[in-house]
């Protein structure tokens, strides 16, 4: 299958930036603003950033509204969600991707933005960004190599992503779409039409603050959901702030996972550098990637 | 022409006639049943098993009493008092515990020790194939729908959504005397206060559903709940308002609510909010709002979940719903095919045209 990889970012090219999902203070995203000019990108900061609807940045209509204004502005180059939290899927059903298909655009984020990552392989065969947003920028001052990787990725340059070695990890080499992001957010994915099609394709989760039993029953559900037996890699990211009940499950996170999945022949890597952590790089989903996970580390590498 | 005209205007009776329920069945997919489990006369054994999480043998004392005061007698699984992890024994053990007990003929209804985790991680290992010949009831809630969504999805078999044995009492109260009662095969008839926010109406269906994580954790899986035409019935625990409003998403978006005849909704209790305060909505709220398009009725505040009481419900049998201002009614229809009466269909039919019945041969 092809994939639509939307235009690479030139100097003078323009951001967009958004809140589809949970409030962001404006404050947090000024950080971002500058680095992104630092770059040498104009920024377009949409009504959504700063303002806030309860829990969300504005009303369902408030934020397609603002993504639309993103998608359909021929000006705007790139869109870059500021942050996740939840709400990206209220409004997926409801977008007018006309002029996006005219003019396919790199969509960046993660976390709730997995979301708009599925949907635009499965529906729009159209590459995105799984990277840092505008906390990570806060958080790092944008000069650390995680948020880097951004910039590296939107300008088309070769990835190479290295990992340490994992005595969980299984060897091997694997070749196929990347896919993937927030754990909870592909379970919650699971029989909409969003849903990637993951025959293939080497798929990386990461999640973040889930009780253990909780990651253990949504890859069961990914599993009974037949998203893992045809992979040609697994990724395995951050899952960090784990939960436990008060009757302990037993098993630490890489055991949670590694007995999920050890029946299947795939190559598989741990502790990758893709987290709501600052370890975090910019991962081009839906593009071809080659996964080698080897006895001295893990590489992923990504051509333009 | 003529002949086959004949015959078609027969099928109908004829399988009313012979209370065919296959040919039945064949006419309207909706009202496909599986075998019903026979309900409980007293000498019966029921087994005490636990799929998910453990139970100390104490617990299930207040069960075996109280089934010996309802006149059955029961049987202690070997996982009851059994611990690995958080689970009561490995996968491998719980499913060959409850695998002991569906394969074997004494025992006539199945009590969970409790919910907890576990049921998807041993549900795949089951050998169903005596069940579904010789189907039994299983009694349970929150993890345990695993199990009624499956079975509701591959075998159409009823199961009952009720308390079990780790939640029983010393003194029986009106959880344990519904489940005594739908065991016993009395017919379900409950009444409730209506919630201000119920949207009226009246619904007639299969009743399917249970813990909503559990439905979401079915999704796209092969015990993925069909909710066509049915009342669905859902509950959950300590979850969070973005959680719930989330999985309420999903089940939106996978078309669960397009067909749907009804919804009730019990408890929705514990609910979390730690940093979760700009989610106003309220749980009333947050659901109506994932169904507005469709018409069907919707009744909150069902009696059932994490809480007390837990009324039994027999899931996989037929009910009308009507949601109403002042209150809302549950009630088992016990003939499983009452749109088609016997005496006032018969009476209905007009005499078939005589020169039809001399086409026949």
């Amino acid at each position: 299958m092809s994939i639509i990889v939307p235009p690479y970012l030139r100097q003078g090219d323009t951001v967009g930036l958004i809140c589809p999902a949970g409030y962001m203070s404006a404050d947090r995203t000024h950080t971002c603003i500058s680095v992104l000019e630092s770059w040498g990108y104009k920024v377009k900061v949409g009504k959504t950033v700063g303002h806030q609807f309860h829990y969300f940045s504005g009303t369902d209509a408030e934020r397609l509204a603002d993504l639309h204004d993103m998608l359909n502005d021929s000006d705007v180059h790139a869109i870059l969600c500021a942050r996740g939290g939840y709400g990206t899927s209220r409004i997926i059903d409801n977008i007018n991707w006309k002029k996006f298909k005219q003019q396919p655009k790199w969509i960046i984020g993660y976390s709730d933005v997995t979301v708009l990552h599925c949907h635009l392989f499965q529906r729009l065969k159209t590459a995105s960004l799984h990277a840092p947003m505008a906390g990570a920028f806060a958080d790092a001052g944008g000069e650390d190599n995680f948020t880097l990787s951004l910039k590296s990725a939107l300008s088309g340059e070769a990835l190479k992503y290295e990992a340490p070695f994992h005595s969980f990890n299984k060897t091997g080499k694997a070749t196929g779409p990347l896919l993937g992001g927030n754990l909870s957010l592909m379970a919650h994915l699971t029989g909409t039409i969003s849903m990637p099609d993951t025959k293939g394709a080497i798929l990386f989760l990461e999640d973040i603050g889930e009780y253990l039993y909780n990651i253990d029953r949504m890859l069961l559900q990914l599993d009974r959901a037949e998203k893992l037996h045809q992979l040609s890699g697994l990724i395995l990211g951050g899952f960090t702030d784990t939960k436990d009940t008060s009757i302990p499950i037993g098993q630490n996170i890489y055991e949670i996972i590694h007995n999920r999945i050890s029946k299947y022949d795939f190559p598989v890597a741990f502790d990758f550098p893709v987290s709501h952590t600052h370890e975090n790089v910019a991962l081009r989903v839906g593009m071809q990637h080659t996964l080698q996970v080897k006895n001295n580390g893990t590489t992923l590498i990504s051509k333009p | 022409m003529r002949r086959r005209n004949f015959l078609q205007y027969l099928a109908p009776l004829g399988a009313g006639l012979l209370g065919g329920q296959d040919l039945l069945a064949g006419t309207d997919p909706a009202m496909k049943l599986g075998l019903n489990p026979p309900y409980l006369k007293p000498g019966d054994m029921l087994g005490i098993t636990c799929p998910a999480g453990s139970i100390e043998p104490k617990d299930a004392r207040y069960t075996e009493v109280m089934l010996a005061k309802w006149g059955f007698k029961s049987r202690v699984g070997s996982t009851v008092g059994k611990h690995w992890q958080r689970f009561a024994g490995t996968d491998l053990e719980r499913a060959a515990d409850f695998q002991r007990m569906i394969d074997d003929p004494m025992i006539k209804a199945i009590i969970f020790g409790r919910g907890g985790y576990g049921v998807i991680r041993m549900m795949d290992l089951i050998n169903w194939d005596y069940f579904k010949k010789h189907p039994k009831w299983l009694v349970g809630y929150s993890d345990i729908t695993a199990l009624h969504c499956h079975i509701n999805r591959n075998f159409s078999i009823p199961t009952i959504h009720a308390r079990m044995a780790g939640g029983f009492n010393a003194v029986e109260d009106e959880s344990e005397i519904s489940l005594r009662n739908a065991l016993m095969g009395k017919q379900v008839d409950y009444r409730w206060k209506a919630h201000p926010l119920n949207r009226e109406g009246k619904a007639t269906g299969m009743l399917v559903g249970g813990n909503l994580s559990m439905i979401y954790a079915m999704q796209a899986s092969p015990s993925e709940l069909d909710t066509t035409n049915k009342i669905l019935f859902i509950e959950d625990v300590s979850e969070y308002k973005y959680t719930v409003d989330r999985m309420l998403m999903n089940l939106k978006r996978s078309d669960k609510f397009n067909n749907l005849a009804g919804l009730i909704i019990g408890g929705f209790t514990g609910t979390k909010t730690e940093g979760d305060g700009y989610f106003t909505m309220s749980m009333e709220e947050i659901i109506l709002e994932k169904v507005k398009d469709c018409g069907f009725p919707v009744s909150f505040g069902f009696p059932g979940g994490h809480q007390s009481p837990n009324l039994a419900i027999k899931l996989g049998m037929h009910y009308t719903l009507f949601a109403g201002s002042g209150e809302s009614n549950l009630t088992e229809i016990t003939d499983p095919h009452p749109a088609i009466p016997l005496q006032p269909y018969l009476d209905s039919i007009p005499p078939p045209p005589a020169d039809s019945i001399i086409q026949i041969p």
